[in-house]
């Protein structure tokens, strides 16, 4: 799988170096499994990949680059990319400009708009689960968590919903050459064209109106302001590029794990379904132990020695949220799900400034899929013949099919 | 005992507000209201505090005792 744990130490650099590329597809649960070797042999290595770049795998180190934006720049977040083509904002802005552009978009994402788009997630999440519940299976990923979290999300941007599979397609054409697939950038370069001119052509169509459309994030860009003057198209593309491919994509992989914990674990379904109050710790529980982000990558703004190796200005890093979400030193029972844990504080969805954007929007979904699912399908297992595979942890992880067969409700 | 946030480290993870409900309560941009204050933590709230503050992924939160 890895032969991270022999690598010698290099004098030069203070640290075991490897050779190692996340992206490639692996048997389901390799990539923790990974993370867990590296964060038990060493607190750090030196990866060739690409231009190279340093792997941080255990929590301490992780949370120092979250909390140091000043010193670990988002301006890349894939070390093995440290010029990408791509520039979206908030995500690779730092402070002290971060923090404008969160404030334009977080009302869109708040829990107080997520109560009021309840009604309407739960109605979609209700309408799916009827749709393939009579039929006894169902590929869960491609029929469940690709539409679900797609609807709800263009439904929340205001975004017409005839547009979900145009979306869709984009969306997997980018995520297969982000991880780092050099064979891929081509088709993550066409998505990322698509994905714009949606948007300038979008742009142009209320540029003219006087007041902001309600409930259409579009609209509302181009009434907002950014230290006193309106915003650029560049920055409202940037912006609108980055909350498509972050809405669709996560939530999907996120949902993926978690149903397939659930298919195999039936004390569990029963646990969440006689005390429903449990599932948002659940929710929490499956961010932590099945987080989809292996790593996430920042560029060193200077010289500095930092937990044991000294980095260089333009080092690329990359804190392993992997190892850090299940390092022992930091969570009882590290390396078990349990299921109503209470002291959580892990990094599923980052932390520092740039912690995700749309993580109560996320929870709700997962949340209600639950709740919804297990109303309709209370038993279901993974069906006898399935091979699962998740894509590589160069993307956010996340399984690419999950077979899930049950009783045919009639 | 009370409990306090530091405004500069709270990012607005809502972890707290979602494991002290009775105690803790949101604004509209989901940051917890009490960024940069201290507030008394009732007797029958103090578990949820702690708890609050363990949850906390930016360590924002701490109890005081008083």
């Amino acid at each position: 799988m890895t032969d991270t744990a022999s690598g010698a130490i290099e004098p030069g650099l203070g640290c075991p170096v490897i050779h190692e590329d996340y992206s490639r597809l692996r048997e389901v649960g390799c990539h923790w499994q990974i993370a867990k070797e590296m964060r038990e042999s060493e607190p750090v290595f030196f990866n060739t990949f690409a231009q190279g770049y340093w792997v941080f795998t255990r929590h301490d180190a992780v949370r120092d680059i979250y909390k140091n934006p000043e010193l670990f720049s988002s301006e890349s977040i894939t070390p093995w990319e440290p010029e990408p083509i791509y520039r979206f904002v908030p995500t690779q802005i730092d402070p002290p400009d971060h923090i404008k552009y969160r404030r334009i978009l977080n009302p869109w994402f708040s829990p107080r708009r997520m109560d009021e788009a309840e009604t309407m997630v739960r109605s979609i999440c209700r309408r799916l689960v009827e749709e393939v519940a009579p039929e006894g299976h169902c590929n869960f990923v491609r029929e469940f968590a690709l539409r679900y979290p797609t609807e709800v999300f263009l439904g929340v941007i205001g975004v017409d919903l005839g547009q979900a599979d145009l979306f869709l397609q984009w969306v997997e054409d980018f995520f297969a050459g982000f991880g780092g697939d050099p064979d891929s950038v081509e088709v993550m370069a066409g998505a990322l064209q698509s994905i714009r001119e949606y948007w300038v052509d979008a742009l142009a169509e209320r540029r003219g109106d006087a007041e902001p459309r309600e409930g259409d994030i579009a609209s509302y860009l181009l009434h907002s302001t950014i230290d006193d003057r309106p915003l650029t198209d560049e920055e409202m593309l940037d912006m609108l590029t980055v909350l498509v491919l972050a809405g669709l994509d996560t939530t999907r992989a996120e949902l993926g794990y978690m149903f397939r914990h659930l298919a195999t674990h039936p004390e569990d379904r029963k646990r969440l379904i006689e005390e429903p109050e449990v599932i948002p710790y659940a929710v929490e529980e499956t961010l932590r132990f099945y987080t989809i982000i292996f790593g996430d990558g920042r560029k060193a703004t200077r010289d500095m020695e930092f937990h044991g190796v000294q980095l260089k200005k333009g080092d690329m890093v990359y804190g392993l949220v992997s190892g850090a979400n299940r390092d022992p030193s930091v969570y009882e029972r590290a390396d078990e799900y349990v299921i109503d844990r209470k002291r959580n504080n892990h990094f599923g969805f980052a932390s520092g400034p740039h912690r995700c954007l749309g993580l109560h929007l996320a929870r709700r979904e997962m949340q209600v899929a639950v709740e919804e699912w297990l109303r309709v399908i209370p038993d279901f297992r993974i069906a006898p013949d399935a091979e699962l595979v998740e894509r590589g942890g160069g993307s956010m992880m996340s399984l690419l099919d999950l077979p899930l067969e049950w009783e045919a409700t009639s | 005992v009370k409990i306090t946030v530091d405004g500069a480290a709270c990012t607005g993870h809502g972890r707290c507000y979602r494991l002290a409900p009775d105690l803790l309560e949101f604004d509209d941009e989901g940051y917890v209201t009490i960024r940069d204050q201290t507030i008394d933590v009732p007797q029958d709230q103090i578990e949820a505090a702690e708890e609050a503050a363990a949850t906390c992924p930016e360590e924002a939160i701490s109890l005081l005792d008083d």
